[in-house]
C-alpha cells in the first residue's frame, strides 16, 4: 500500500457516513460509561451496525472498510475515555464554583436527548420490563 | 427515605435453625407471602391478590376509594360494631353519620392520613388473618412525581413488606394482554404496540407500549377524567336548575349512566328527585358538553404520541388504539376519536375499547409484575 492510499484511506474517517459512526459509537461508550448496558447493546444492534453498513457501501473493498471502521471505532473510544478524564477532573472544580453537583460522566457524554422515534421490539419478560423501569428511574 | 430496592438477591443460604428442645422458645413459621396487584384510584381503587409461587387468584374487589370517620355523638349499635372508620361502600351507605374522606385527588395521595387508612383496608381485605407477608405492585398515574410516589410509599409503610409503583397505562397493556394467545399466530400482542388510553377519576393516561418500557416521553398524563366531567356536569346542573339540591354523588351516577360524547342526543330526559319530588330534567347538552370536553383534552395528546412513533411502526400503531379505565364507558367514545383521527386524515385509525374488565386491568397487570418480579427488583419498605 503506497503513502498515498495510506492517507486517502486515513481521510475517509471523515466522510460523513464515517463521522455518523463514530458519532453512535461516542455515544455507545457514553452509555457503557454510565451503567446503561441494555440501551448501549440496543443502539450497537440496530442503529451503529445500520451506520456501518451505510458507511462501507462508500468502501472500495472489505478490507479499506474494515481499517477504517478500527481506526474510527479506536479513535472514539480514546476520546471517550480521554473526555471522562477530564470531565472527571474538571466537572467537579466547575460544579463547587457553580454550586451544582453533576455527573462527569453525564457531563462529558452531552447527549443531546432530542425525541427519537424507537422502532418497536419484541416482547420480553416483565422482569426486563421492570428492570428498564428501574434504570430509567435511576438515570432521572 | 422510607425504602430500599434490594441491589443483590442474598447469596448464601440462610442459617438453619436452631432444633427445638424444650424449654425454647417455639420456631416461628415462614410467614406465606401474598402478591397484591392494586390500581389505587381516584374514585374506585382495584385488588387483586394471590398467593406467591401461584396462578391462583384469592381476592379479586373494586372498592370506592373512600374513607367515612364516624361523626361524634353517634348512637351505639347505628354503626356496626361500633366501628370508628368505614371504608368504600359501607362508608357511602352511611353518609349521614360519617365524615367522608377521598385520599386521593387527581390520582396522587392528597389526604396522607385517610391512604393509610385506606391501605390498612387494603391489606385487610387481601389477608383478613394479618400474618401474610405482602408484596404490592401498586398503580400510578404516568410521570407521577417522585412526592407522589414517596406519598405512596409512605401511605404502605407497615401495610405491605415490598412495592413496587409503575405506571399505570403500561400496566392497563399487560393486563389486557391474553398471555395464553402471545404466540398465536394473528393474534396481536398489545405489548408490542400499541397506544393506551387509560381515563380514570383523576387522571386521563396516554401511553405509547412499544415492546421496551414507555420512557417519560411516551407517556401523558392529563389532569382531566372523570371528575373533571363531574365538576362541569354539577356546575352546569346549578345554573340551569337552579337549588337543585342533587348531591355530587348523585351527579356521578346521572354521568355514569347517561355519558356519551359525539353529536348533542338531546333531549336527554333524567328522572330525579329533588325535595322530596320526582322531576324530569332534559340534560342532553349539559352531559354531552362535559363528557365532548374531554375529547378535546385528550385528542392533543394522542395525535403527539402518534406523531412520536417510528414511521415504520405508526400504520400498526394506528389500528392498536385502546380506551381502558371508567372513560372508556362513555357512550361513543371510540367511535368519535377514531372518526376525528380519521378526518385528520391517520391512514385507517382503529379505536377499540378494552372491554367489560375494564376496571381491573390495571390491577391484572399489576398482578402479572408482581409474579414475573424478581427479588432484587422490590422496594422494602422500612417501618
Amino acid at each position: 500500500m503506497t503513502a498515498l492510499s495510506l492517507l486517502a484511506e486515513a481521510l475517509k474517517r471523515f466522510d460523513p457516513p464515517w463521522m455518523e459512526v463514530g458519532r453512535i459509537f461516542r455515544r455507545i461508550c457514553f452509555l457503557r460509561a454510565e451503567g446503561l448496558a441494555e440501551e448501549a447493546r440496543r443502539a450497537e444492534e440496530f442503529e451503529l451496525a445500520e451506520a456501518i453498513t451505510r458507511a462501507s457501501k462508500g468502501s472500495e473493498s472489505e478490507f479499506e472498510s474494515e481499517s477504517i471502521l478500527h481506526a474510527v471505532l479506536t479513535g472514539e473510544k480514546e476520546r471517550v475515555c480521554d473526555a471522562i478524564a477530564f470531565a472527571e477532573i474538571l466537572v467537579p472544580m466547575l460544579a463547587e464554583r457553580l454550586g451544582a453537583k453533576v455527573s462527569p460522566i453525564r457531563a462529558a457524554a452531552h447527549v443531546p436527548r432530542k425525541a427519537q422515534a424507537r422502532a418497536p421490539e419484541a416482547p420480553r419478560d416483565i422482569a426486563d420490563f421492570i428492570d428498564d423501569m428501574i434504570r430509567q428511574d435511576k438515570s432521572a | 427515605m422510607t425504602t430500599a430496592t434490594i441491589e443483590k438477591q442474598p447469596t448464601s443460604a440462610p442459617t438453619p435453625a436452631p432444633a427445638q428442645t424444650s424449654g425454647q422458645r417455639p420456631l416461628q413459621a415462614k410467614p406465606t407471602t401474598l402478591l397484591v396487584g392494586l390500581d389505587l384510584g381516584t374514585n374506585k381503587s382495584c385488588l387483586l391478590v394471590g398467593p406467591a409461587g401461584s396462578a391462583d387468584i384469592t381476592v379479586s374487589k373494586v372498592v370506592p376509594s373512600v374513607v367515612g370517620y364516624v361523626k361524634d355523638g353517634i348512637v351505639d349499635g347505628i354503626i356496626t360494631g361500633n366501628a370508628r372508620i368505614l371504608f368504600g361502600e359501607e362508608a357511602i351507605d352511611q353518609m349521614l353519620h360519617v365524615e367522608l374522606v377521598a385520599p386521593l385527588a387527581e390520582g396522587v395521595i392528597s389526604h396522607p392520613e385517610s391512604a393509610r387508612d385506606f391501605m390498612q383496608h387494603i391489606r385487610q381485605l387481601a389477608d383478613p388473618s394479618g400474618k401474610a407477608e405482602i408484596r404490592a405492585v401498586v398503580g400510578v398515574p404516568a410521570n407521577a412525581d417522585e412526592e407522589a410516589r414517596e406519598a405512596i410509599r409512605r401511605s404502605a409503610i407497615g401495610v405491605f413488606a415490598r412495592i413496587l409503583l409503575i405506571p399505570e397505562p403500561f400496566l392497563a397493556a399487560l393486563g389486557y394482554r391474553d398471555d395464553s394467545r402471545v404466540k398465536q399466530p394473528g393474534y396481536v400482542d398489545p405489548v408490542v404496540n400499541s397506544l393506551f388510553i387509560d381515563i380514570g377519576g383523576g387522571t386521563s393516561d396516554l401511553c405509547l407500549v412499544q415492546g421496551y418500557f414507555p420512557t417519560k416521553e411516551d407517556q401523558i398524563s392529563i389532569p382531566f377524567a372523570g371528575d373533571a366531567i363531574d365538576a362541569l356536569l354539577f356546575d352546569e346542573l346549578n345554573r340551569t336548575y337552579p337549588n337543585n339540591g342533587l348531591s355530587k354523588i348523585t351527579v356521578r351516577e346521572i354521568k355514569e349512566t347517561n355519558a356519551y360524547v359525539g353529536p348533542s342526543r338531546k333531549p336527554m330526559d333524567i328522572k330525579v328527585v329533588i325535595g322530596g319530588k320526582s322531576r324530569t330534567l332534559e340534560l342532553g347538552d349539559a352531559i354531552g358538553n362535559a363528557c365532548n370536553t374531554l375529547i378535546d383534552k385528550i385528542y392533543p395528546a394522542l395525535t403527539m404520541l402518534i406523531a412520536s412513533a417510528s414511521s415504520d411502526s405508526v400504520v400498526t400503531l394506528l389500528q392498536n388504539i385502546i380506551i381502558t379505565g371508567g372513560g372508556s364507558q362513555i357512550k361513543g367514545i371510540d367511535t368519535v376519536l377514531q372518526k376525528r383521527l380519521s378526518d385528520d386524515g391517520y391512514e385507517s385509525p382503529k379505536v377499540r375499547l378494552a372491554g367489560q374488565d375494564f376496571q381491573r386491568y390495571v390491577a391484572i397487570g399489576a398482578l402479572k409484575a408482581a409474579r414475573a418480579a424478581r427479588e432484587n427488583q422490590w422496594q422494602v419498605l422500612f417501618t
